[in-house]
């Protein structure tokens, strides 16, 4: 027996402490580098691939061109990789028992909930802002290098669209955190997250396609990651209304993540480890 | 010292831990044992603030488990065989806990070179083996050098090499005067681990005592006589009071009497005895005993049981 552990710090635990502790376990886990890893390069590539297309059409084809959606749409396939780490982050623990060694170190849930969901957001905002101007030069490098029209971080709405895009994947990201918090299963969890943001568009084309516009795919490409505005306000033709602002869009899935979060969070507190 | 206090907790119409008041002092092994099922990890569950009780309480040192200001360094508990993420190291996986306490990160290799892990701290936890893993277990409860350490099913799984080791393991703990609880359905276990019992089925309070009062408290006191003189043998046991039953293999199962008695007998008589054991009553007989009258107890009879294991403290 140590006496010199005996005598434990004056206080008491403190969301500090869960905050490092955090860290440390996600910068332990081979899931954080595979998905980060298969985020990156899947991301870049599908930028790659999808500005390179844009090379060498007939001049009328740049009519209307948005070079700086071109170069940030690849970034959908992002999207999905980062619901996936997302939800890893909470649900790996429960599929392992790692959760209620986490209550047992930290019995007071609504830090180690605080600590979970802060380490969790700042880490996956900075890495998908990394991502999403890497994506951007990427998509402006190929395109200006063919002599498609290419733009700048200067240009009208592109530092707004990046900057947004990374938030907004983050957002995504973070909802599906939440649905691991309140479903507690991997496969549960992605599966949400899949239907929620790749299958309801499907669906909702056949059923309410003006809706469509407030589901998250669709809010990015065509609120966010877009600086050209197609179409006036109002209704445009075809019945298909205008997409949202990039502000109201990115409140809308900020929402979309606070709902997921919230539910996530009460079901945390209160129900059984 | 850990107390539980009217403990109650159901899930929806089956109640898994039923109005169950005990106490766990430092100093000893107490063993937790009911058949599988019974109710013990729920309880242990709901001691550690993982499960919230339907009603009643536990205490750790007097305060509610969440309460505790840095909780690893006043609780150990291994609650289940595998609570890591099989993809991170031993050593991550005990960093990242000494952090959440601010535990010196000394303090991980100590307690992994305590339950011989050492060479393996820098594999991956995952492809530890069942007895692997619950030393990194028990490394884990030791992190803080906790006073109280909850063990459920520690020897579940291991080889008989393990199962020392745990055992020889448990009982250095409390003789340091910590408070050591350890579930098992394993009786022969406890017989040899534990000090005092806490024997719980369906959920409900069976008995709160020694082991030894445990096992006297069953009757036993048999004797087995391995004679060829089985009819004389008979009738002369049955005259000074004993209770005599045919045995297998040519033998005679003798209650009521002890072995010098039934030496007397065969002195007297010219008797010849080729073996002449004394059957203690095992754990084992005394807790099939209670269990199989356990649906027979009222709520006032568990009252008495937990008085009666008062009143022996």
């Amino acid at each position: 027996m140590t006496q010199a552990i005996q005598s434990a710090p004056v206080g008491h635990y403190r969301v500090t402490n869960v905050v490092k502790s955090e860290v440390l376990k996600v910068l332990t886990l081979r899931s954080t580098a595979i998905t980060v890893g298969l985020t990156v390069v899947a991301g870049l590539l599908v930028t790659g691939l999808v500005a390179n297309g844009q090379l060498h059409k007939f001049p009328g084809y740049y009519q209307g061109f948005d070079p700086t959606q071109n170069s940030l749409v690849g970034l959908i396939v992002a999207g999905l990789t980062g619901g996936v780490f997302g939800a890893l982050l909470i649900t790996g623990e429960y599929s392992s028992g790692t959760i209620r060694a986490s209550m047992a170190a930290t019995p007071k849930r609504p830090i180690l909930l605080t600590a979970k969901i802060g380490v969790a957001a700042v880490a996956i905002t900075a890495f998908c802002e990394l991502l999403s101007f890497a994506a951007f030069f990427l998509g402006q490098a190929i395109l200006s290098g063919g002599g498609a029209p290419s733009a700048s971080l200067g240009s009208p709405g592109a530092l707004r669209a990046v900057v947004m895009t990374g938030v907004f994947i983050a957002l995504m990201a973070l909802m599906s955190f939440g649905f691991g918090l309140m479903l507690r299963s991997t496969a549960a969890a992605i599966a949400a997250f899949v239907g929620v943001v790749f299958v309801l568009p499907l669906v909702m084309h056949g059923i309410s396609e003006p809706d469509l516009r407030y589901v998250p795919t669709n809010i990015l490409t065509n609120s966010i990651m877009s600086t050209v505005n197609q179409q006036g306000p109002g209704p445009g033709q075809g019945g298909v209304l205008q997409p949202l602002s990039p502000g109201i869009g990115l409140l809308l899935m900020a929402m979309y993540a606070a709902i997921a979060l919230a539910v996530g969070g009460a079901l945390f507190l209160r129900r059984d480890a | 010292m850990i107390t539980a206090h009217s403990l109650t907790k159901r899930y929806g119409a089956s109640t898994a831990v039923d109005n169950l008041t005990f106490e766990v002092p430092p100093g000893m092994v107490t063993g937790f044992l009911g058949p599988n099922g019974s109710g013990k990890s729920t309880t242990m569950r709901m001691i550690m603030g993982l499960d919230y009780p339907d009603s009643g309480s536990t205490l750790i040192g007097g305060k509610p488990y969440p309460e505790l200001t840095w909780p690893l360094r006043e609780v150990g508990g291994l609650l289940e065989a595998k609570a890591f993420h099989p993809a991170r190291t031993a050593r991550n996986h005990l960093r990242w806990m000494a952090l959440t306490n601010d535990i010196p990160l000394r303090r991980v290799d100590e307690v992994l070179d305590q339950v011989g892990l050492s060479s393996v701290a820098n594999r991956r936890a995952g492809k530890f083996s069942l007895g692997m893993g619950q030393r990194l277990g028990i490394a884990a409860t030791l992190l803080g050098d906790p006073g109280v350490l909850l063990f459920d099913e520690p020897v579940n799984g291991l080889d008989p090499e393990g199962i020392r080791w745990v055992r020889h393991f448990l009982r250095g703990l409390a003789a340091e005067g910590r408070t050591v609880f350890v579930s098992s359905h394993l009786i022969s276990e406890m017989a040899m681990t534990a000090d005092r019992l806490v024997v719980i089925g369906r959920g409900r309070l069976i008995a709160e005592t020694s082991v030894s009062d445990f096992v006297a408290r069953s009757g036993g006191g048999t004797v087995k006589l391995v004679t060829p003189d089985l009819v004389a043998f008979t009738s002369a046991l049955t005259a000074i009071g004993g209770n005599v039953s045919d045995g297998d293999g040519g033998s005679l199962t003798v209650e009521g009497l002890t072995s010098p008695q039934i030496g007397e007998v065969a002195a007297q008589g010219g008797l010849r005895i080729y073996e002449l054991t004394p059957i203690i009553a095992s754990l084992e007989d005394a807790f099939m005993e209670l269990t199989q009258d356990e649906v027979e107890y009222r709520p006032s009879t568990m009252a008495g049981a937990a008085a009666a294991g008062a009143k022996e403290r």
